[in-house]
């Protein structure tokens, strides 16, 4: 029993790691309908980013949060600007395209830059763990997950009770009446592309404490992104973490039960199994 | 006049293309069969991508399959080589009607977010099935003589292509034309929009799989990561789309060209191709979003402002 | 105008005729990018530095002619398609005299078809697995120990411990290689007396192994063996102190030896076991490179990061073409496979003789690292230093 109830709470935690990597794909997704296929690769630079603070300066993961999250912004900020904004009015798919040249540009950069050696930030709390009722518990994915809670519940206010996010909003739904209320679309659409990559960035930042980090990280981390957004929904901001925490405890329970070979069978069945009969989401409102 | 002479011009650059095996030193039978495979890949996503307006991730799965059939048959079975390409086939058409239907009734990038996890969860099931040679991978019997595979592949492009050209002149292809303009109104027509994606996916497939059985068979190798690349899928809708999707020629144009330039960069710096592949991508979609033939139908008379065109329409 | 013209080709041709040397080149499709290039490079640098080096004392004599040594590398992205065509390419269009193996076994596996079609012998030191080399083929030689063997010396050295670990966990990843490892392990341990608790394939590149090690820590074993990567071991040993497990004794099947271990662990690493087939000790003689430490520091040297077993089975894989194309007093492929299959020969990575099949047969140290140090414990001849077991748990660690 006490087994069970320590991998529900291994699911729980990863489940919070997996909600923080998807973030900022869902945020972006959800309301600048642009389907970033890049965003392993903003998760990517997050975690070089702290690796290098770590090693370079010394400086805590934790800490160095605000200055990830910062490099990768301005990476996603100049990208939606110069690059994206000029196919967002294509067809949905130019998109998908696009931002999957980008990453393949970003990851071969990324190989030139940092080499393939792998790193890891290894900080002395990395293995830290506490117990609860009989279960070992790691801080730092405990950490994680509270995090991840944290950034959701911020972006959730920024977009429902700021003027940025009203007018993030405001673009999504008609870009036309927007720009009639001074509204400037490209800035604005600039911004919630670079937020997403910084909430991206502040994944990776972690991802390097509990994982280790070479150039090719990116994609499986986008794929399990996208699951989770589709399954928990995107049309509100919670879904990320619902989405999250599922296929955190559904791929525990798979390993478990089944083989921890099946756990991509798992969440892509789950995924296709959603978009097949439920394609809003647990969330999102049956059509 | 005109048309006599373009014909006896195809016959000729047909006649070459056959030829090629006993022309051509090894290494360009062997860069030639590669392109003719990914040319019918891109052939074949033209069908459900290009004329059905479906922008499928899916036909890497069926390319896959298509291998693993027939790996399965040579290998586990001692089947012969064409009993196994077949029946790579059969099973392609099959998972194709299984999986197509639910997964058809989707649109939009829904439909492609839906195939690209077709791919995923496909690589993850082949990985734990024995017979499969689960993550390991299967090891082909050995055949020598490449003009073997390059006629081959030289055969199955002219029978996509021809796939291809009788569809741009049915009523099957004006219907898949109407689906991928506005779907609803093509239903309200008349047209059973359902059946003609279905059977649209279904072609699709099919060919996916039979390049997918070749290319098997002679890299003698096939594993999970490999049979069900994504970026193979990309490639072969990059190649479609540069060169013009929904059209004819359009895929054959993209493959040659993009497969050429890519071959030329990785042998001369080695490790650039997939930065070259990235940045093409790229710059193909911000300012050729409709191919290279429209590129060359229009720019003629618009010159460079066909490129700012293509950003009018399509910036912020 | 013409006459210049007829002047400049008569110079080139002489140019190059009086520069023309006799060349043997050797082809290889390495790992140079892509998630294999972090050991890739140990292949591209060993292949690299043995035809410098062997080209520096005089090259390769056959018959009365010297020739020198060239090395054909192209990079496969970690792309076992890719790689394919290339070993068909460097054949067919390079036209390279013999090949030199990539990195890994399925690698190995797909690319000596190659070899094995157009019958030119490939000396690959990067793949262990016992596949490759039970399908008959005649054209494939390999450096690195037999796969099923790899935890030979482990399991001995463990049934010599005391108090003796009864119960054993084997965990292993779904590659060709640590397939093959498993297979053989799993015999081993039956054979010597140890009973298995648990038994786990996990896919390869998996990054959380929380449900492992908890399933594991339930089951209590005294020992865990592992067979994977060495990024999977990374992640394991950490997401094992945070979950806090810790068994007596765990050992892995790669990554122990080498210094991005012990820099990314950092007193983590302490008391892991591993294993090697190659110490770079001054006792072990070589023809061009004198001693394996002699080697070590001028690899160190030439490219700035230490040698592992990796580089030093680069290396014996291009001395064995030398001493087999001089055994032959010939190029031709087919008298150069059966000169390597006789070979037989001292080389700062070991002794070099091949079985029947084709694969080198070397025993493995136990290793063990402890403050920063690789510390040898068991050998062929039994114990070099006191092993530090069992392992205490995580907080008593000093």
């Amino acid at each position: 029993m006490s087994l069970l109830l320590q991998i529900i709470v291994n699911g729980i935690l990863l489940g919070g790691l997996y909600s923080l990597m998807a973030l900022g794909l869902a945020l972006v997704w959800g309301v600048l309908n642009i389907v970033n296929l890049a965003h392993g690769a903003f998760i990517m630079l997050g975690a070089y980013a702290s690796y290098y603070l770590f090693t370079l300066l010394n400086v805590d993961p934790f800490a160095a949060l605000p200055l990830c999250m910062l490099v990768v912004f301005a990476c996603g900020f100049v990208l939606q600007r110069y690059v994206l904004n000029l196919i967002v009015r294509a067809p949905m798919f130019n998109t998908l395209l696009i931002t999957f040249g980008i990453d393949v540009v970003l990851t071969y950069l990324a190989q030139i830059v940092f080499s393939a050696d792998f790193r890891v930030v290894n900080p002395s709390y990395a293995g830290a763990n506490f117990t609860l009722l009989g279960t070992t518990i790691p801080l730092v994915r405990a950490l994680a997950f509270a995090m991840a809670i944290a950034l959701t519940l911020t972006v959730w206010l920024v977009l429902g009770h700021t003027r940025l996010g009203r007018a993030v909003r405001a673009c999504a739904q008609n870009l036309v009446a927007a720009r009639l209320y001074g509204v400037e679309p490209r800035t604005v659409y600039a911004l919630t592309f670079a937020m997403g990559a910084a909430l991206a960035g502040a994944a990776g930042d972690l991802y390097g404490v509990v994982s280790q980090i070479n150039p090719y990280i990116g994609d499986p981390l986008t794929a399990k992104s996208f699951a989770i957004s589709i399954i928990g929904g995107l049309e509100n901001p919670l879904g990320v973490v619902v989405g999250g925490l599922f296929l955190g405890i559904l791929e525990s329970l798979t390993s478990l039960y089944i083989g921890s070979t099946y756990t991509d069978v798992a969440s892509f069945g789950v995924l296709v199994l959603v978009l097949i009969t439920r394609p809003r989401g647990l969330l999102g409102k049956t059509t | 006049m005109m048309r006599a002479v373009g014909s006896i011009a195809f016959a000729a650059l047909l006649l070459t293309l056959l030829l090629v095996p006993w022309l051509a030193p090894p290494a360009l039978i062997q860069f030639g069969t590669t392109t003719l495979l990914l040319a019918t890949l891109a052939q074949s996503w033209n069908i459900i991508g290009g004329y059905a307006g479906y922008a499928s991730f899916g036909n890497s799965v069926f390319y896959g399959i298509g291998g693993y059939g027939t790996a399965i048959a040579m290998v586990q079975f001692g089947l012969p080589f064409g009993i196994g390409i077949l029946l790579g086939a059969l099973l392609a058409v099959f998972f194709a009607l299984l999986l197509g239907l639910p997964v058809l009734r989707l649109r939009g990038h829904y439909f492609a977010i839906a195939t690209l996890a077709l791919a995923e969860a496909m690589t993850g099931v082949v990985s734990n099935l024995d017979i499969a040679g689960r993550n390991i991978g299967l090891v082909l019997p050995l055949r020598k003589g490449d003009a073997f595979f390059y006629e081959l592949s030289l055969g199955l492009l002219a029978v996509a292509t021809l796939t291809v050209f009788w569809i741009s002149r049915s009523r099957f292809g004006f219907g898949l034309i109407a689906i991928r303009e506005d779907e609803d109104a093509a239903g309200v027509m008349g047209i059973n929009t359902t059946l003609y994606k279905a059977l649209a996916f279904l072609l699709a497939g099919f060919f996916s799989a039979l390049a997918g059985g070749i290319h098997a068979y002679w890299i003698t190798f096939i594993d999970p990561v490999s049979a069900f690349d994504i970026t193979l899928n990309v490639m072969m809708i990059i190649m479609a789309i540069f060169g013009g999707a929904g059209t004819i020629f359009g895929p054959l144009v993209g493959a040659v060209l993009l497969s050429s330039i890519s071959e030329i960069l990785a042998t001369e710096i080695t490790g650039m191709a997939s930065l070259f592949f990235g940045l093409v991508i790229v710059v193909a979609v911000v300012f050729m979003p409709r191919g290279l033939t429209d590129l060359m139908q229009r720019m003629p008379g618009l010159g460079w402002r066909y490129f700012r065109e293509n950003l009018r329409l399509h910036r912020l | 105008m013409k006459r210049l013209l007829c002047y400049a080709i008569a110079m080139f041709a002489l140019f190059n005729h009086a520069r023309a040397e006799p060349i043997i080149t050797l082809g290889a499709s390495v790992q140079e990018t892509g998630r294999l290039a972090n050991t890739g490079r140990y292949y591209r640098d060993g292949y690299d530095l043995a035809v410098r080096t062997i080209n520096e004392r005089g090259g390769v004599k056959v018959g009365t002619e010297r020739y020198q040594l060239a090395l054909k590398i192209l990079d496969n992205q970690s792309d076992v398609n890719l790689s394919v065509r290339q070993y068909t390419q460097l054949l067919t269009q390079d036209k390279v005299n013999f090949l030199l193996g990539p990195f890994a076994s399925d690698f190995a596996l797909a690319d000596s078809s190659a070899s094995e079609k157009y019958e030119v012998p490939m000396i690959e030191g990067g793949g262990a697995s016992d596949q490759i080399f039970s399908r008959g083929y005649k054209y494939i030689f390999g450096t690195l120990p037999v796969a099923s063997k790899y935890f030979e010396s482990t399991v001995q050295a463990m049934s010599k411990l005391e108090p003796i670990p009864k119960t054993v966990a084997l965990l292993y990843a779904d590659d060709a290689f640590d397939v093959a490892v498993a297979k053989g392990t799993r015999e081993l341990l039956q054979n010597t007396g140890f009973r298995i608790t648990q038994d786990e394939r996990y896919s390869s590149n998996a990054s959380d192994f929380s449900t492992l090690i908890s399933q594991i820590k339930a089951a209590v074993p005294d020992a865990v063996l592992v067979a994977g990567h060495e990024t999977e071991v990374l992640n394991f040993i950490r997401q094992a102190k945070s979950l806090d497990f810790s068994p007596k004794l765990y050992s892995f099947t790669v990554g122990v030896p080498t210094a991005d271990f012990r820099l990314a662990l950092g007193r983590d690493g302490n008391f892991a076991f591993g294993m090697t087939s190659w110490l770079p000790s001054a006792s072990q003689k070589d023809d061009y490179f004198t001693n394996a430490q002699m080697f070590a520091e001028e690899y160190k040297k030439r490219f700035g990061y230490e040698p592992d077993y990796h580089a030093a089975s680069a290396v014996a894989d291009v001395e064995t073409f030398v001493k087999a194309i001089e055994s032959a007093a010939s190029l031709d492929p087919k008298k150069v496979r059966d000169a390597i299959a006789r070979i037989d020969f001292e080389s700062l990575y070991g002794r070099v003789q091949f079985s029947e099949v084709g694969q080198i047969n070397l025993p493995q140290t136990v290793v063990q690292v402890y403050s920063d140090t690789v510390i040898p414990i068991y050998g062929p001849k039994g114990f070099i230093n006191k092993p530090r077991y069992p392992m205490p748990p995580w907080d008593k660690r000093p």
